[in-house]
């Protein structure tokens, strides 16, 4: 692998800071030849998966980080999330009936929306501690 | 008021109209749901959600519209949006939100649609 296919940031567990590693995708996602759908589908996901890890993983503690690698291979991409808590547990798919009765709460996409929109997605602890969360999103696939 | 979001309140032809420019996040919410609470106060019933096409939208930001569409049915309101990119048009649908609240291309088909 040459340094070039391997892009590495870490953001602050502070709500707002999951765009700039949204951004970073993008570009890389833009500069393989994405089409721009494909490139929106990755945005969301690593908004959401970069969320849950701030929200969920870090429990907003401003000590700790969320770690994104961006791995650019010939014809996909992988974004790894990684917190330093206890992860995001895979929950049950929500129901838009049941949140819009007011018997759920109206939260808990984040999963599901990141299941929808990319090709390959493993929520998995991290050997080095806490979790990370793989996504892969293929250039030849919808 | 939040630097991420501005939200402003209109009326045309008996539909209000809040405009979202910006982000629309757990963080901005409240400022859509302050401009939701002032239009039920004043008696709305047909309502015009019209957002930027390039705004941010996430998973916290779509939570405030399902509880905005839950509450809308409580109160016997008609919610509609408008200027959403193709992204999250797509998105919403996949939620199944659009069972719940109509998505029209612009904000003209959709006050049409009202009457």
């Amino acid at each position: 692998m040459t340094p070039e296919n391997r892009i590495e940031l870490h953001i602050p567990s502070v709500m707002g800071f999951e765009k700039v590693a949204m951004e970073c995708a993008a570009t890389t996602a833009k500069n393989m030849g994405f089409t721009e759908d494909r490139v929106e589908d990755l945005k969301t996901a690593v908004a959401e998966a970069c969320l849950n890890a701030i929200e969920h993983g870090n429990q907003l503690d401003r000590s700790t980080r969320v770690g994104i690698t961006l791995t650019v291979e010939e014809s996909k991409l992988q974004v790894s999330v990684k917190d330093e808590g206890k992860g995001v547990a895979d929950i049950p798919t929500p129901s838009i009936e049941n949140k819009i009765a007011c018997k759920e709460k109206p939260r808990g996409w984040g999963i599901f929306l990141i299941k929808q929109l990319v090709n390959e997605v493993a929520f998995e602890p991290n050997p080095e501690g806490g979790n990370v969360v793989r996504m892969i999103i293929y250039l030849d696939k919808k | 008021m939040n630097k991420d979001i501005e939200v402003s309140i209109s009326n045309k032809n008996d539909v209000s109209i809040i405009a979202i420019k910006g982000d629309v996040t757990a963080n901005t919410g409240e400022a859509i749901e302050k401009a939701y609470h002032q239009v039920s106060q004043d008696g709305a019933k047909r309502i015009l959600l019209c957002f930027d096409k390039g705004s941010y939208i996430n998973s916290g930001g779509i939570a405030i519209l399902i509880g905005i569409a839950a509450e809308s049915r409580e109160n016997a309101q008609t919610i509609r949006m408008t200027g959403l990119s193709d992204h999250f048009k797509k998105i919403f649908h996949m939620m199944g939100l659009t069972k719940y609240t109509e998505i029209f291309p612009s904000e003209e088909s959709a006050l049409k649609d009202f009457h």
